[in-house]
């Protein structure tokens, strides 16, 4: 046997065990669906439903984001960039969404700018990086959160905006720290900003990379993150 | 809103509670028409029986079953769906590495499990939007109309700009099939100039490779992979472009990546087990075709040669040491299958034969012997032509196993029939000094040559007189008696006397026995309709 076969490759068992996780979690939450639509309406939407849709959300959101740091670590993470209609992408969230949305009482609505042509991204990733940006901003929303796209410049720009408190001050003042992986120390969130940084430097326009940035304010007067594209 | 109760869905799951959860979101929907199924097989039967509308095809449907990818393969090969309806391919994982085996076929999208019903209807009415917007160049698809699908694509785009982004695809397809090489090439750089998208690299690096600009096409995938890093078509491409550019050592390398990021592609491992083992590395090419023979049980890309290849890349890498009790199963095993399901094959007959003699030669030197007897008789009566790679490795193995003879007889019309091309006699060249087989054709082929200059040059009883002298030396040689049929068909075949025709006819029955992989077998389909008028 040759020197790489001694040991394990850890992080592949990870990722291995984080696919199997995610496939079992996968049949949890459809089997939960199933059993909901059994229950009597009075039993439904109490507020342990909504801690369970949340955390359902969240852990796949967050699986998903492991698998994709994983395939970046090896390089093995396809970009497929292709033209997308926002209105339809952003639909797609919301409906993907919808348990959580409705079990917090949150509202969620979106506005897309009308600027003529459709975006050009991949799908499946910058759907990743925005779903779990969502999740983020249901657990912080007091009843509001808007999903805008539009131009700015010559970049496309996807918006996430809550009522709730926002990012602490100290998250938006060093965030090029996070989005470098140079502090990772606040959790989930932290580890979100380095990935959805690093899916948007993917998307590259004549040698122009994608960007993310964190705020407070926006129209709900809340956490604000978005996403431009070139 | 759609009217779901109108419509009919298939969904395809191994796994019955997801099934039925599915099931029960289209009723929730008003769906009527659901049929379920649980392995690709029965979905394509059942795809052949009636047509549906939309098809919910898990990607995943257990180790050495057809996946999703091979069924929407075989299902629009085989034209059992329309271009109109809807495949929606369901993964476990987003961007699933296996899903992105072939960018040839698409599925019309992707649904990551979990999904709720209104990701489900979300998903379903923008495909549905989406269809119909695009339908006239659907409906030409379906007719196989090129020309057609190019008109809707230009009326479309005249009809809004913004659907212009929406038929990109289709376009260059179109251009391609209507073999438009240079208003395609001018598409697919302006494209790239834009938007640089994987599958518009892709093709153009196969319009260049087609015509012969090998090394715009490296540099065209080199740039494609500097940007889309993880893409295996596109190493594919690269690995054909260096096959062609004579370096087949990086063109392995390129297939072991592409295997690194999508392992599941009966063809891709073939081709590699086939480059590594001409490069003589004879692990690798066992592990490759190994692999292609498990994924090609279920596949329409099955093919014996790749069982043949497994067996070859064993024995020679046991090479002197010989083979160990585990090898000689495997390769038992992996020969029987040939021979079982080609019974009518004369050629694999004796193929699988020889191969398996070779491998048992020093532990059973008897069966071998036997092995090696029923091959040649089988051999002795055969008029199908074996391919120039496969009379090759035939008669290395009876040299091997002490049939000079017969060997030699194999080099000798092997010279024959595929003599005029140089990579095939420098071959022969590595198995014998005899200058019988080496320059037996020599004439011939110069008459041959002489003779595609004077059809060049417009001389065309000129050339008809010399490749009939080129035929009458080398009568199965397959360049030759093309040209012949070629040349006298030029005139058109009405006006031909009945003494033309019938030499026309002869010289294509006699190289009737091509095998169809070879590349000038859709030429000899061609003359041979004109010829025969069938």
């Amino acid at each position: 046997m040759k020197d790489q076969d001694q040991g394990l490759d850890f992080s592949m068992v990870i990722a291995s065990t984080v696919h199997d996780m995610k496939n079992s979690l996968a049949s949890l939450i459809q089997a939960h669906g199933q059993w909901l639509e059994k229950l009597p309406e009075a039993q439904r939407g109490t507020p342990e439903q909504g801690v369970i849709d949340y955390e359902f959300a969240h852990l796949n959101g967050m699986l998903v984001q492991l698998l994709g740091l994983y395939k970046l670590g090896v390089n093995q993470l396809p970009l497929r960039p292709d033209y997308h209609e926002l209105d339809d992408f952003i639909e797609a969230q919301l409906a993907f969404h919808q348990e959580v949305l409705a079990s917090r009482g949150i509202s969620a609505r979106y506005s897309v700018d009308d600027f003529g042509l459709p975006g050009f991204f991949d799908r499946e990733l910058i759907g990743s990086v925005v779903s779990n940006v969502v999740i983020n901003a249901i657990r912080y929303a007091r009843s509001e959160v808007l999903i805008t796209a539009g131009q700015v410049g010559e970049q496309l720009v996807i918006s996430v905006n809550d009522d709730g408190p926002g990012f602490p001050a100290k998250m938006i003042e060093n965030q090029t720290d996070y989005v470098l992986g140079i502090n990772q120390s606040s959790g989930s969130t932290g580890l979100g900003l380095y990935f959805a940084a690093n899916i948007a430097r993917q998307h590259q326009r004549q040698g122009v990379p994608g960007h993310i940035e964190i705020a407070n304010g926006g129209e709900l007067g809340g956490g604000l993150f978005s996403i431009y594209l070139p | 809103m759609l009217a779901w109760n109108q419509k009919s869905f298939l969904i395809v799951d191994d796994f019955s509670d997801f099934r039925s959860s599915v099931r029960s979101m289209l009723r929730e929907l008003g769906v009527k028409e659901v049929d379920t199924a649980d392995t690709g097989e029965q979905a394509l039967k059942m795809c052949s029986q009636k047509r549906y509308d939309f098809v919910l095809h898990d990607f995943n449907l257990g180790d050495g079953k057809k996946n999703g990818q091979q069924v929407l393969e075989d299902l629009m090969t085989d034209k059992l769906i329309s271009h109109e309806s809807v495949f929606v391919m369901v993964t476990a994982e987003n961007s699933q590495a296996m899903v992105m085996s072939a960018l040839e076929w698409e599925p019309d999208a992707y649904l990551t499990k979990p999904f709720n019903r209104a990701s489900l209807a979300q998903r379903l009415e923008k495909i549905v939007q989406r269809k119909n917007l695009l339908k006239p160049i659907l409906q030409a698809l379906d007719r196989g109309k090129p020309a057609e699908v190019l008109a809707a694509c230009v009326n479309l785009t005249k009809q809004d700009p913004r659907f212009a982004p929406l038929c990109l695809r289709y376009k260059a397809d179109a251009l391609r099939d209507l073999n438009q090489h240079e208003p395609l090439e001018a598409f697919l750089k302006s494209i790239l100039a834009d938007r640089p998208q994987p599958w518009a690299f892709s093709a153009l690096g196969k319009l260049l490779h087609k015509r012969g600009r090998n090394a715009e096409a490296q540099a065209v995938y080199e740039e494609a992979i500097r940007t889309f890093n993880a893409m295996p078509v596109l190493f594919d491409g690269l690995a054909d472009v260096l096959i062609a550019l004579g370096d087949r050592r990086r063109a392995q390398k390129m297939l072991e990546e592409a295997v690194r990021l999508s392992p599941y592609a009966v063809r891709r491992q073939r081709l590699l087990g086939q480059l590594a083992l001409e490069n003589k590395d004879f692990d690798g090419a066992s592990k490759a075709y190994r692999q292609a023979v498990s994924q090609g049980q279920f596949s329409r890309f099955k093919d014996p040669e790749t069982n043949l290849g497994l067996a070859q890349a064993l024995i020679s890498r046991g090479g002197e040491r010989g083979l160990d009790a585990r090898t000689r199963v495997e390769i038992n095993q992996t020969l029987s299958e040939v021979a079982k399901e080609h019974t009518n094959d004369a050629g694999l007959q004796v193929r699988a034969r020889l191969m398996k003699a070779t491998s048992v030669a020093s532990s059973d030197p008897e069966m071998a012997a036997k092995l090696t007897e029923q091959a040649m008789a089988r051999l002795d009566g055969m008029e199908q032509f074996l391919s120039a790679d496969a009379a090759l490795a035939v008669a290395a193995q009876l040299t091997q196993l002490g049939q000079e003879a017969a060997g030699a007889g194999i080099l000798k019309s092997c010279a024959e029939i595929y003599g005029d091309d140089p990579v095939v006699m420098q071959n022969i060249a590595k198995q014998t000094g005899d200058p019988d087989i080496l320059s037996a054709g020599k004439a011939a082929i110069d008459l041959n040559m002489q003779g595609i200059r004077a059809y060049r040059a417009g001389k065309l009883g000129e050339a008809q007189d010399l490749f009939r002298k080129g035929l009458a030396l080398q009568p199965k040689n397959i360049s030759i008696a093309l040209n012949m049929a070629q040349s006298l068909l030029h005139m058109g075949v009405q006006n031909l006397d009945a003494a033309s025709l019938a030499e026309c006819q002869n010289s294509l029955k006699m190289v009737g026995k091509m095998p169809e992989t070879d590349p000038r077998y859709e030429r000899y389909q061609k003359l041979r309709i004109r010829a025969f008028g069938e």
